[in-house]
């Protein structure tokens, strides 16, 4: 079967010749359907370079990354504006909503630019609300929501494309732990359920405890990979402090 | 070090806020060319000619000018005050870097200094450049040559235009340092996390106020067109306010109106951008809706101002053309005396005025009085009889047609025609005695009307122009009224020179022969140059004043919405990098952009429009009781201008809002 993603001797360096940073340094691996896969590292391992290349937003010094079998680090402009809305879906930290914008509207807003029926909008944006327990959020502008409602609305939002792949970034960044296991209940659900392929950024090991399998990423190179397998998310847990233990990450990386 | 700081940033801000800059050197050029109009060559010949009134309307652009300034100032403050909020992150950063208050605030003065020098130069220099222009063209209006190129620059002009504006920049140094030193470090620092504010009131509100806002100018219109615009009274007042509290309603709640009416058409607002459009324009209509109004009533003045005094001008210079069909016309009255000279030319000769050498075309013609069999003849309710009327004969009245250049009048023997001027009192009499088309019995024969009427001004003086037209003879049998000579300067001769010429021979001549006043004796003379100056000096200065200040007001608009829209980009920027984020193609996000300029620039100047088209209407009303306005050139005169100056903001702040929304 044809992975969802593909990533290949992925290589992105910053600065000039004689002061060069490696933020990812040959990196590969793969992704396929169906899959939620967690990235973690400690602040500056180069997790979010390597989000920000596999969304588009940045560009890859060398290296590949293919999504559905077709290479994004070629595309430009146009193509790469389209690629974005109709297969990609993203949640950020700070859940970039437009402060505008009703919820309603911010969830239609991603329907809209890919110039969906209007008949058709409504209709998906309740059943995508439903799925993410927002639907009495849904008249409200953003800064009448807590934090964790505001994170449902973006994923409402990068979810309701139906896209090949969600990538999220540090969704719980900012939330408190409440909101947070409401939130990534959500994500579990979204993944077992509607199967939609999810890759999250983390630090936060009981965020990444939510993942079927995690990619460690240490100084831009893979460090070593955990799957949960048929074990609980407490037993994961304990797998994964372990391994952050291990990659030295100070104590306030860990929950 | 220090200076090359400042240095830095004001290049930087020359680049972010080119509309700043734009609007202060265009202050500065506009202030400059309409104080140093005094200096300029044609307003030397009308301070010589008609000195008292001119004085007046010279005195009255120093008046209007403080009052420009002021307005002015408070632009160049409330475009500073927003320049430096955008700033505060930088200006915090140079504290945290240990710069203490003093030095920032020093900082801030020598960047204002330098802006000012920059802008001031610039402007001086423009303003010096326009004002040739300005000077030709003022030549132009008047039908006056100028001799040769003359170079013009009023020392006094630059005087004040560097006191005033340099009391402007003082001011805004000093309110700068005050606003600096009064900040906290942690307020400047997170100044760009401020909450916006975001009240949203609720959509329904929104179009009850819209629909009051709507009666409410209906009303204000509705009085201003039956009542007239010239009837100032408690009422007009009540006008005025409900006209502003309607415009002030009507952008309150205009965004919300559109948003409701847009959410009902789902098509149209699941569509693209729309809806994100809408919603950006409803969430600032808070914070800009009393500036739209206020931007929307300068715009109204400025139209106002403009298209009436270019309206009204035009009408002047019109009819002031048609009443001076000639170079010169020198008039002889001599109520049935026979004592003026025969031949006019031999007498200004000898008085040092040659015709012959003076005039490259004249005629010379008598205009008498004829005795009637009493014409009964009605104006509206009351009836008049007349028993006597000007006349000249066929043979002159198609000499001065011909000088003229018009078609000369055909009559046959046993028929009359008829004159008018433009005199307007005259006009309906005359009118309702052409209207029957009378049987005249002149001189004891009767005539039959002939040919159409001329509506001229024939004889060089529209007082003197409505008459009867007879055949030669019968002309010649009436009593001398008076004896005339028109013409027209031959090549060569100047003018003002030539007119002084004439005054001094009639000044030689008229006590030498005459002794004026007695005998029923009197003379009179025009010229064209004469004529222009009376009638138009006063009018074109009107016309500069109207706008002068229309120009102000209309920048002051401009650059205030510019300035608004800039910083709203800024506010912008993260809004359409999530827009970016989520796959909206550049194109769609920068006419995004631009449509929201668009609202900003076009929403105030719409209802403008509409404001000035029922005002002038009303005006025009008024001022047809007077004289024509030609109100459809003049609106295109007024709405190319606006066009070119509101058009040229507009683009730049479409340039400079994309440009800061893409981070370059």
């Amino acid at each position: 079967m044809e992975p969802i993603l593909n990533v290949e001797n992925l290589q992105k360096y910053y600065g000039a010749r004689g002061s060069v940073t490696r933020a990812i340094d040959d990196f590969s691996f793969r992704v396929n359907e169906g899959e939620f896969v967690g990235i973690m590292g400690a602040s500056g391992s180069g997790k979010t370079t390597l989000l920000n290349c596999i969304a588009t937003i940045d560009r890859p010094t060398a290296g590949h990354i293919r999504i559905e079998g077709k290479d994004v680090t070629g595309l430009k402009g146009k193509d790469l504006s389209r690629f974005r809305r109709e297969r990609l879906g993203f949640v950020f930290q700070d859940c970039n909503l437009l402060d505008t914008l009703t919820a309603f509207e911010n969830i239609a807003l991603a329907l809209t630019i890919l110039k969906t029926p209007a008949g058709e909008i409504e209709g998906r944006v309740q059943e995508t609300a439903r799925l993410l327990d927002i639907t009495p959020c849904l008249n409200k502008f953003p800064y009448q929501l807590s934090g964790g409602e505001r994170q449902r609305v973006a994923a409402a939002r990068a979810i309701i494309t139906r896209p090949a792949l969600v990538l999220a970034d540090e969704p719980t960044g900012a939330l408190d732990s409440k909101s947070a296991r409401l939130l990534l209940d959500r994500f579990e659900e979204l993944n077992g359920a509607q199967r939609t392929t999810i890759l999250m950024v983390t630090h936060d090991a009981f965020t990444a405890s939510y993942c079927r399998r995690i990619l460690f990423i240490k100084d831009g190179r893979p460090f070593t990979e955990l799957v949960r397998g048929a074990s609980g998310r407490k037993d994961f847990f304990a797998r994964i402090i372990e391994v952050v233990t291990l990659l030295g990450g100070d104590s306030g990386d860990v929950l | 070090m220090f200076s090359k700081l400042a240095f830095q940033n004001v290049r930087r801000s020359l680049k972010d806020y080119s509309v700043y800059f734009l609007t202060l050197t265009f202050g500065v050029c506009i202030f400059y060319v309409f104080n140093s109009m005094e200096s300029q060559y044609v307003m030397e010949i009308l301070l010589s000619a008609n000195k008292g009134m001119i004085r007046v309307i010279l005195q009255l652009i120093d008046v209007v000018s403080v009052f420009v300034s002021v307005v002015l100032g408070f632009l160049i403050l409330y475009a500073n005050g927003f320049m430096i909020r955008r700033r505060k992150k930088e200006l915090g950063t140079y504290l945290l870097l240990g710069l203490d208050g003093g030095r920032v605030s020093a900082l801030l003065f020598l960047e204002t200094l330098l802006i000012g020098v920059f802008s001031l130069g610039i402007g001086l220099l423009l303003g010096v450049f326009l004002s040739q222009f300005i000077s030709v063209f003022t030549a132009g209006l008047f039908a006056v040559s100028i001799p040769e190129f003359h170079f013009v620059f009023s020392p006094r002009a630059l005087g004040k235009t560097l006191l005033y504006f340099g009391v402007i920049f003082l001011v805004v140094m000093l309110f700068n340092s005050f606003r600096v030193s009064r900040q906290k470090l942690i307020d400047l620092l997170r100044a760009d996390r401020e909450n916006q504010d975001l009240k949203l009131k609720s959509v329904g509100a929104s179009v009850v106020m819209f629909l009051t806002g709507a009666i409410l100018l209906i009303i204000a219109y509705a009085m201003l067109l039956v009542r007239g615009i010239l009837r100032v009274d408690n009422l007009f007042f009540l006008m005025l306010a409900l006209g502003t509290a309607g415009t002030l309603l009507f952008f309150r709640s205009l965004s919300g109106f559109l948003l409701k009416i847009c959410q009902a058409n789902k098509r149209l607002y699941y569509k693209g951008l729309n809806m994100f459009l809408l919603r950006q324009f409803n969430s600032r209509i808070n914070s800009t809706y009393v500036s739209m109004t206020v931007i929307c009533l300068m715009l109204l003045l400025a139209i106002g101002i403009t298209a009436c005094s270019v309206g009204l001008n035009n009408t002047v210079s019109a009819i002031t053309a048609e009443n001076a069909p000639y170079d010169v016309t020198v008039r002889f009255y001599c109520h049935g005396g026979d004592g003026a000279e025969p031949e006019l030319e031999k007498w200004l000769a000898a008085g040092g005025f040659d015709p012959e050498q003076e005039l490259a075309e004249s005629v010379r013609f008598d205009i008498r009085q004829v005795e009637l069999e009493p014409l009964t003849y009605s104006v509206g309710d009351r009836e008049y009889t007349q028993t006597s009327l000007d006349a000249i004969s066929l043979t002159d009245c198609n000499r001065l047609l011909a000088l003229q250049g018009r078609t000369p009048l055909a009559l046959t023997e046993g028929e009359y025609g008829l004159l008018w001027g433009t005199y307007m009192a005259e006009e309906s009499f005359w009118k309702s005695l052409w209207a029957d088309r009378p049987v005249v019995v002149a001189q004891g024969r009767a005539l039959l009307a002939g040919g159409d009427v001329q509506a001229v001004v024939l004889t060089g003086d529209s007082v003197y122009s409505s008459m009867l037209v007879l055949p030669d003879a019968l002309a010649a049998s009436g009593t001398l009224s008076s004896r005339n000579l028109v013409g027209n300067y031959a090549p060569g001769i100047d003018p003002e020179q030539a007119d002084e010429r004439l005054a001094q021979a009639m000044g030689n001549l008229v006590p030498r022969d005459y002794d004026s006043g007695g005998n029923g004796y009197g003379y009179g003379w025009d010229s064209r140059v004469q004529i222009y100056l009376q009638t138009m000096g006063t009018k074109i200065l009107v016309l500069f004043l109207g706008i002068y200040l229309g120009i102000v007001f209309l920048l002051c608009s401009a650059a205030v919405l510019a300035l608004q829209q800039l910083s709203q980009a800024a506010d912008n920027q993260n809004r359409y990098r999530v827009l970016a984020r989520l796959g909206v193609e550049e194109r769609m996000r920068d006419r995004s952009i631009y449509v929201q300029v668009f609202l900003a620039f076009f929403l105030p100047l719409a209802l403008a429009v509409v404001h000035a088209a029922v005002g002038m209407t009303s005006a025009n009303a008024a001022i047809a009781q007077v004289g024509r306005v030609d109100s459809a050139a003049s609106s295109a005169v007024t709405a190319a201008f606006i066009l070119v100056v509101y058009g040229a903001y507009f683009l730049a702040t479409c340039w400079g809002s994309r440009r800061i929304i893409r981070g370059r």
